[in-house]
């Protein structure tokens, strides 16, 4: 009876099962990262550091939109039917990116900040946290030191890559442009000097 | 949390635990290159395995509906972010911004079906307790929308729901429209389905965990 393999089995299962526990998150949202930067959702790949719309005919009526072959249907299996998703993954390793919201006059709305290596989110603006105003937000990566401009919030990332997911209320079909105008105008855009 | 799903965990369980035992007492000759093998593929299988008990153990269930409180909230815990990633597999929201349940069940523990019909009823005044709006939306076995003649995949308090007289609502989920009904009619598909209920800044009563949501009774 060789210790030395029961030691090796044993070193390796235990090290395998609590890497998995731990990378699970990630590599869920590793089918996210996908989805957006790669397959996209109809309308091609989302680039990075860009805020894709959920189009006002794939939330009407998911069922009648036939994607193109190879896109995600992450926008369209799953989803809720109350609200319109802005998505966008960021990098920030190349600096600060504003993200602007325009007064939604009310409206609900939120958008959450997820880090993608543990699928927690870090920060919220939306109704419930910073209320409906139109207002600009500094998201800056780990270590960013620099002075934060003026009538700017700061939004301080854990991580260099974020998940951005907005969600705008549509109360029906009939306020659906509006919601959709409204999610259009959120936009990110580089912080200049 | 399905019972298939359930056996499942359960057999890749028992295979681990059957192999690590075997390990212990019966090895004999072997190469490093299985050692490493057979490590990984065990360690793989005990990983999930582990989620998933520790996903039944911290979910909430109620009347057949399924809650996780914590989802995508930091700090939260390695072993338990695993465990939500089992039974809520996305970036979710936070609790205080939204609160998700599930079911595919009845109150009565029977898988839906559109084969029956159902009624959810919220009596008066127990309408989920929110500060933005709440929903129910249908899901097919495999989370696909269902089609029906009237494009309609969810109902909540923004579609037009009709009360009883004494202030309660009932929500008819079934496959054929119900007459006199249609505004509180949830099309359910010919096969099994499952709900999901949403609500948007969810009440203190909700996030205390002491809001109970009603079951959805079989009626026929």
């Amino acid at each position: 009876m060789a210790y030395e393999h029961l030691l090796i089995f044993g070193g390796v299962c235990v090290a395998t099962w609590c890497l998995v526990i731990y990378f699970w998150p990630r590599l869920l949202l590793y089918v996210y990262k996908r989805g957006l930067l790669v397959k996209g959702f109809g309308d091609g790949p989302v680039p990075i550091n860009t805020l894709y719309t959920q189009p006002q005919a794939l939330f009407a009526d998911p069922l009648h939109v036939t994607l193109p072959a190879g896109s995600s249907n992450l926008m369209s299996v799953g989803t809720n039917r109350d609200t319109l998703y802005v998505v966008g993954w960021l990098d920030l390793s190349k600096g600060p990116l504003i993200f602007c919201v325009p007064d939604m006059a009310g409206r609900y709305y939120s958008v959450q900040f997820t880090d993608p290596s543990n699928n927690t989110n870090f920060a919220y603006v939306g109704k419930r946290t910073t209320g409906t105003k139109a207002g600009d937000y500094l998201i800056t990566g780990p270590g960013w030191k620099e002075p934060v401009p003026q009538a700017v919030t700061r939004i301080s990332s854990p991580n260099n890559s974020v998940i951005v997911i907005g969600r705008v209320f549509v109360e029906n079909n009939t306020d659906l442009p509006a919601a959709y105008g409204l999610a259009r105008q959120m936009q990110l855009k580089p912080l200049s000097h | 949390m399905s019972r298939t799903y359930t056996y499942f965990a359960a057999l890749i369980g028992v295979i681990c635990v059957a192999f690590i035992i075997y390990m212990l007492f019966f090895a004999h000759t072997r190469t490093v290159r299985s050692d490493v093998v057979q490590g990984v593929l065990i360690g793989f299988g005990m990983a999930f395995v582990t989620a998933q008990a520790y996903a039944r153990l911290k979910a909430t269930k109620v009347n057949g509906w399924i809650t996780m409180f914590g989802l995508g909230v930091p700090g939260n815990g390695m072993l338990l972010r695993a465990a939500h990633a089992q039974l809520f597999p996305g970036p979710v929201n936070v609790p205080q911004e939204a609160m998700y349940w599930w079911t595919h069940s009845d109150g009565a523990s029977h898988t839906l079906s559109g084969q029956h019909d159902y009624i959810m009823h919220f009596p008066a005044g127990q309408l989920p307790p929110n500060d933005a709006f709440w929903s129910l939306t249908m899901g097919d076995a495999r989370n696909h929308y269902v089609p029906n003649p009237i494009h309609r995949y969810s109902v909540g308090d923004h579609s037009g729901l009709a009360q009883n007289p004494d202030g309660s609502v009932d929500i008819y989920i079934q496959r054929i429209a119900p007459a006199g009904h249609e505004s509180n009619w949830l099309p359910a598909p010919v096969g099994e389905f499952i709900l999901w209920l949403r609500v948007y800044i969810p009440g203190q009563a909700i996030l205390d965990g002491e809001y109970k949501v009603p079951p959805v009774d079989k009626v026929r």
